[in-house]
């Protein structure tokens, strides 16, 4: 039994290429909780702006994704008589992560976390209990959350309505399915960051996953909170 | 003993999976036109009216959401894209501060020391005419100060959960933008590489005490892709760019000078801003861009711009 153990030991060692002296202390659930806000250096113009109609560099839309972003209205969706639903089309699952926003993510209860956005006022419930999705589709659809090894949270989220990707018309479809990793990392200056690597994959629209990395900064407090709800311009 | 060298196994097998050796494949799904100028028509203007693609890299003069400070606006504003036909800077490779965002496949590869087979580095290979950089995961120290810098650095890496965490330092001065954006010999690149199933990010801050107002924060992503291969590198294959490559591409010019832009005469500043039309305060960068809440200074700047423009 000790020779056993002792080769457990010494493999688990080996086999992560020692783990060196590693910190190798998993990030517990419920990590994620406080005020975050997204920094915004990365896709800038598609972010901070409306880009330009046609513009989806980046993206890669199979030819029934660039038609439906080809028919986009500029100056529909700028409309006052834009509907509610048009408006915030771009806030839903699959895209929330990438607007200029903060996020407060509290734990609700034992089994669900809570993630909402200033921009756009939404609000997006991860599950850890595995529930089917039920009733209609929404722009949030339906996340399963799980903690993995090292404390990493993988969040699958489904039963979605569609949505945008980008605010220029670039869309996903109902059928897609969006697929996070929350990774929390720290500076050299000690702050607190995570990195959210997003998935969105749709076949509908898409010729392979769409795939964007997300970084957010924890904040001492939320005295930057500034909501504003998705339809209000 | 039989048992324990079957679970040895399944362990190795069951810990394979969130190893970072393999080879692969970037996606360019954010900052594409950036970074490699091919994905999709044009960045700005109405494909339907005609507008054309620029998308061969950066525009000149666009900072926006790079916290520099104003050392770091004046050298990039004085930035001459000319400087790369000297013959000095013809074969220079992306340094490691840039080196993920450029076109290439990756391999990241374990070195074992052959006796304890543990592995005491990581190889990458793959990096825009750059030599393989060695992540040290031995615990061995970095060099002194004034030890030689270079375009790879000398990198230590620690795994920190997951998470394989790469100090990088003795960085030559570099680029963080192909527009002159740039960073100083005193750069700390400090990178978290993780794998989620067969996607790899890989987080890179960037602290320059000398051209940023704060850290850089970035990331970019990898898909596993078991098949490619990584170019050579000109370590390995000088003829890729080396001296039989460099040539004086500007006949006649003076001996010894050097491309540049005097400070306030840089007339190509002015060329984005008046195509795009967002606002050139905006696209000078600076900390306070790359904040959720300038989005309403900058809605506030694009309504003043099209009121004057009105006039």
């Amino acid at each position: 039994m000790k020779q056993i153990l002792a080769i457990l030991f010494l493999g688990a060692g080996w086999h992560m290429g020692q783990a060196q002296s590693t910190a190798a202390v998993p990030v517990s659930p419920g990590d994620l909780t406080g005020t975050w806000v997204a920094i915004i250096n990365e896709d800038w113009r598609y972010r901070m702006l409306v880009p330009a109609k046609g513009d989806f560099a980046g993206v890669p839309l199979n030819e029934a994704g660039r038609k439906v972003a080809g028919q986009w209205d500029a100056a529909a969706a700028s409309s006052s008589a834009s509907s509610s639903g048009d408006k915030c089309a771009a806030y839903g699952a699959a895209a929330l992560l990438r607007m200029p926003t903060r996020l407060r993510i509290s734990q609700e209860s034992e089994n669900i976390l809570k993630l909402e956005t200033d921009a756009g006022l939404q609000t997006r419930r991860l599950l850890f209990n595995k529930t089917p999705p039920s009733g209609p589709r929404t722009l949030q659809g339906h996340s399963v959350a799980e903690w993995q090894r090292g404390g990493v949270l993988k969040v699958v989220t489904n039963h979605l309505s569609g949505g945008l990707l980008r605010r220029n018309g670039v869309a996903y479809s109902e059928n897609a399915v969006v697929t996070e990793y929350f990774d929390r990392f720290r500076s050299a200056s000690n702050t607190d960051w995570f990195v959210v690597t997003t998935i969105v994959d749709d076949p509908a629209y898409l010729s392979q996953p769409f795939i964007t990395s997300t970084q957010f900064r924890k904040e001492a407090n939320a005295e930057h909170w500034r909501p504003e709800a998705c339809d209000a311009r | 003993m039989r048992r324990a060298i079957i679970i040895l196994v399944l362990l190795r097998i069951c810990a394979g999976a969130q190893d970072l050796a393999g080879r692969w494949q970037p996606r360019f799904h954010e900052d594409s036109a950036e970074r490699i100028g091919l994905l999709g028509p044009p960045a700005w203007g109405d494909i339907s009216k005609g507008a054309k693609s620029p998308n061969e890299g950066p525009e000149l003069g666009d900072y926006a959401g790079l916290p520099l400070n104003d050392a770091g606006r004046l050298k990039a504003e004085s930035w001459d894209a000319s400087i790369l036909t000297l013959p000095e800077h013809q074969c220079k490779p992306h340094p490691a501060t840039y080196a993920f965002r450029g076109p290439n496949d990756l391999r990241i590869a374990p070195q074992t020391d052959a006796a304890t087979q543990r592995v005491i580095a990581f190889v990458l290979t793959g990096t825009y005419l750059g030599r393989p950089r060695t992540i040290w995961m031995d615990g061995r120290a970095h060099p002194p100060e004034a030890a030689a810098h270079t375009w790879s650095g000398f990198s230590t890496g620690t795994w920190e959960g997951s998470k394989l965490k790469v100090l990088t330092t003795h960085l030559k001065a570099g680029w963080l933008r192909r527009n002159g954006v740039a960073h100083s010999d005193q750069v700390i690149l400090t990178e978290y590489f993780a794998r989620y199933d067969d996607v790899l990010t890989a987080v890179t801050i960037i602290d320059d005490p000398i051209y940023l107002a704060e850290p850089l924060v970035r990331s970019v992503n990898w898909v596993l892709h078991p098949v490619q291969s990584p170019p050579p590198s000109t370590a390995v294959n000088p003829s890729l760019c080396g001296p039989a490559q460099i040539v004086e591409e500007i006949a006649g010019r003076d001996r010894g000078y050097v491309p540049h832009q005097l400070p306030g005469k840089n007339e190509f500043l002015k060329e984005y801003p008046l195509r795009s039309g967002i606002p050139a305060e905006a696209l000078r960068g600076g900390a306070e861009t790359m904040l959720p809440e300038y989005r309403f200074q900058l809605q506030e700047l694009v309504k003043l711009k099209a009121a004057q423009k009105d006039q």
